[in-house]
């Protein structure tokens, strides 16, 4: 009888969380359905035909995004500046959560509060000294500007998840790389990235993610079209008035492919990151 | 190997990030900024067309939407990179602080050349939204610092297959008319009016249109001023328009949530009989439903002897850079875009209403009827004086109580009357 019940209670529970976890999944994953679903609709269907698949294929909407969208050089533009950025960033912040984690130097503390203090200040309250500042250096509407600016909005975030898993890092690794013969920087390489990668993935993926989405950084330095990210081509079709919402489905599904990919590829380290510690604190 | 790879990747990396940088802009070239996604084909159609006539070339640079277009021309003003024609989206009180800075030219005297050819050939109240009197509170010396390249209006559109289904054959006349309406609507299960009351200043267009034929603009102004209170019983019916109305269920369901875009949605696929929207919908409504067969007007008067003033004027303007080298030849562009052919040319593609006023017999039907109100049209820019902007948020805030039946028109009065008074005893202080 106790058995029974035990295993009706187990049936139940487990039962209830896979009903859970699905739900959540269906919620997760609609959105992407009903988004790819409204990608093949006409702007006459989309608000009528309430059925799940759609009863006519407009294969014609990815031809048109892609095409009045201008996604080919857009494309082209936001890979380089996920490539660049994503680049930066991971450098520029290791170094700095490094620095922070296992270095000694007066005001050590201080700079990091300013560096984790920097994330509490909103984009759009710094647009105006922003641009003004790099227009005086003759960066705006440049590639390399832009870069410069998004690898900044970047790092206090991924400093402080680096930080976080180096301050892990036993110290008896440190000294047997320095009996080694092993200096600072060749501690950072050698030692500290190969154990940060799961943390490392995070700060990938989450800045990958960033900048690819990135658009009013991009529209307040950049003015001409061929520097533009992908999100420009967006917004072609989301007007102040009116929106060309199959279209922009087609749009909006071309734009995540490339950034689920990275995802899927990244996914086991980024589970591993996430459970060991490099989002504690 | 992987040093070859290394290297390689560096060399692109270095050629993306330093390649491919902007060249300068030749001398024979103006650059222009602006917001408009819908009308960015018709306008580099024009540009080219007007490269082919003249040899200069117009640079058009789209930025969008609105929000970052706003920040992106603030930010531009102050590192003083202004492109030669632009547009500034915002308050008054911003055009205002543009021009006395310098960033704008006053293109009044380009207006009254020839005979004042070019100004005569424009809507009169399109080229008043952009005029800054003599008078002017924001002490801006008078001139005209903008040029509307069309002008919109907001009214009632009412679809025509829906009202025959309720057996209404024609459009109401008065506001009694509209009830009656109302009611033989509901009978047959359909919504009469959507609108986007969840945006406040659609709630404050609607009221203003009432507010103007209960009172007129002499009291209107005389309430701005605090010399009438809210608390006036003409300032209560007007209140109890919208009480009226939501008492009779003349609103569709959820509307102080509803945002314009989605009121419009609602009325293109024929949820509701009426709706209250800007001549930029009848772009909409094509795209998302060729089919529907609708008419314009005026809301219905409550008071028939005094004609019901709208919400009209220019729809986007332009400005010219003052500290320009272009400034001349920014000038010449935007007279041509304004010229007939340009505007008759523009309103075809994106079905907005052209300013210049001397190609009206050639737009569509529907553009035509929007057309005929611009007479009547009226605009808090061309105002004498505006209302506080915490008692018009806590009039339309009331009014949406109001709709939901939370408070009553006297009470909403009272309450706007204490904003009101707060705000005037600050001011003088």
């Amino acid at each position: 009888m106790f058995r029974n019940r035990y295993a009706i209670e187990s049936f139940c529970k487990s039962t209830a969380l896979h009903l859970f976890l699905m739900a959540m999944t269906v919620a997760c994953l609609f959105p992407v359905f009903w988004m790819l679903r409204s990608s093949f609709m006409s702007n006459t269907t989309i608000f009528v035909d309430q059925s799940l698949i759609p009863r006519e294929l407009n294969w014609h909407n990815y031809a048109l995004a892609w095409t009045r969208g201008n996604f080919g050089v857009y494309f082209f533009n936001s890979m380089v500046y996920t490539v660049c950025v994503v680049t930066g960033i991971v450098l520029v912040a290791s170094l700095a959560a490094f620095a922070f984690s296992r270095l000694s130097f007066p005001g050590r503390n201080v700079l990091f509060y300013i560096f984790i203090a920097a994330m509490m200040i909103p984009l759009p309250g710094s647009f105006v000294p922003l641009f003004v500042m790099m227009n005086k250096l003759h960066l705006t509407n440049t590639r390399f500007g832009y870069i410069l600016c998004m690898i900044n909005v970047g790092l206090p975030l991924s400093i402080f998840l680096l930080k976080t898993f180096f301050d892990k890092m036993p110290s008896d690794l440190e000294d047997a790389a320095r009996i080694d013969g092993c200096n600072s920087l060749q501690i950072w390489w050698h030692v500290a990235m190969p154990l940060a990668a799961p943390a490392l993935a995070v700060v990938v993926i989450y800045n990958a993610l960033n900048v690819w989405n990135e658009y009013i950084l991009a529209a307040l330095l950049l003015n001409e079209n061929d520097l533009m990210p992908l999100q420009r081509g967006l917004m072609v079709f989301n007007g102040a008035y009116q929106v060309d919402y199959p279209v922009l489905m087609a749009g909006l599904t071309i734009t995540a492919v490339p950034i689920i990919g990275i995802y899927l590829l990244m996914q086991k380290h980024i589970v591993k990151g996430l459970s060991s510690g490099a989002l504690v604190g | 190997m992987k040093k070859i790879g290394f290297l390689a990747c560096c060399a692109f990396l270095a050629f993306a990030s330093f390649g491919c940088g902007p060249a300068k802009a030749p001398a024979n070239e103006i650059e222009v900024w602006h917001w408009m996604t819908d009308r960015q084909d018709a306008l580099e159609a024009l540009a080219g067309k007007y490269e082919q006539q003249t040899g200069i070339k117009v640079k058009l640079v789209l930025f969008a939407p609105s929000d970052a277009y706003t920040q992106k021309v603030l930010a531009a003003a102050q590192a003083g990179v202004l492109p030669d024609i632009f547009g500034i989206l915002d308050k008054r009180a911003i055009v205002a602080s543009f021009i006395k800075e310098g960033y704008v030219m006053d293109l009044a005297p380009a207006f009254r050349a020839d005979g004042g050819a070019w100004e005569k050939s424009l809507s009169v109240k399109a080229v008043d939204n952009n005029r800054f009197t003599a008078s002017n509170v924001y002490q801006v010396p008078a001139g005209i610092y903008g040029v509307p390249i069309d002008v919109s209006n907001v009214q009632l559109i009412y679809n025509r297959a829906l009202l025959k289904k309720a057996g209404i054959v024609r459009p109401p006349a008065t506001f009694e008319d509209l009830l009656k309406d109302v009611d033989a609507l509901r009978r047959v299960g359909i919504s009469p009016l959507v609108t986007g009351f969840g945006e406040m200043w659609i709630v404050d267009c609607f009221a203003s249109n009432y507010a103007f034929n209960i009172l007129g603009e002499p009291k209107i102004m005389a309430t701005f001023r605090g010399e009438v209170p809210y608390t006036d019983p003409e300032w209560v019916a007007v209140f109890n328009v919208f009480k009226t109305l939501a008492g009779r269920k003349a609103f569709i369901e959820g509307i102080v949530t509803k945002g314009n875009k989605y009121a419009e949605q609602d009325f293109a696929l024929e949820r509701a009989a009426f709706s209250f929207d800007g001549s930029w919908a009848v772009n909409i409504y094509k795209s998302m439903n060729p089919n529907l067969d609708f008419g314009v007007m005026p809301l219905p008067a409550i008071k028939p002897a005094t004609p019901m003033r709208v919400w009209g004027g220019a729809g986007s303007s332009f400005v010219v850079n003052n500290r320009s080298a272009n400034r001349d030849k920014a000038v010449a562009f935007l007279r041509w875009l304004t010229a007939a052919p340009q505007q008759v040319y523009l309103s075809a593609q994106t079905n907005n209403l052209p300013s210049n006023c001397e190609v009206n017999a050639g737009v569509s039907r529907i553009l035509g009827d929007f057309l005929k109100a611009m007479e009547n049209a009226t605009h808090p820019a061309v105002w004498e004086l505006n209302e506080d902007p915490l008692v018009i948020e806590t009039f339309d805030k009331g009014i949406q109580a109001i709709i939901i039946g939370e408070k009553e028109p006297e009470q909403v009065a009272r309450d706007v009357q204490a904003v009101k008074a707060r705000q005037m005893a600050r001011q003088k202080k």
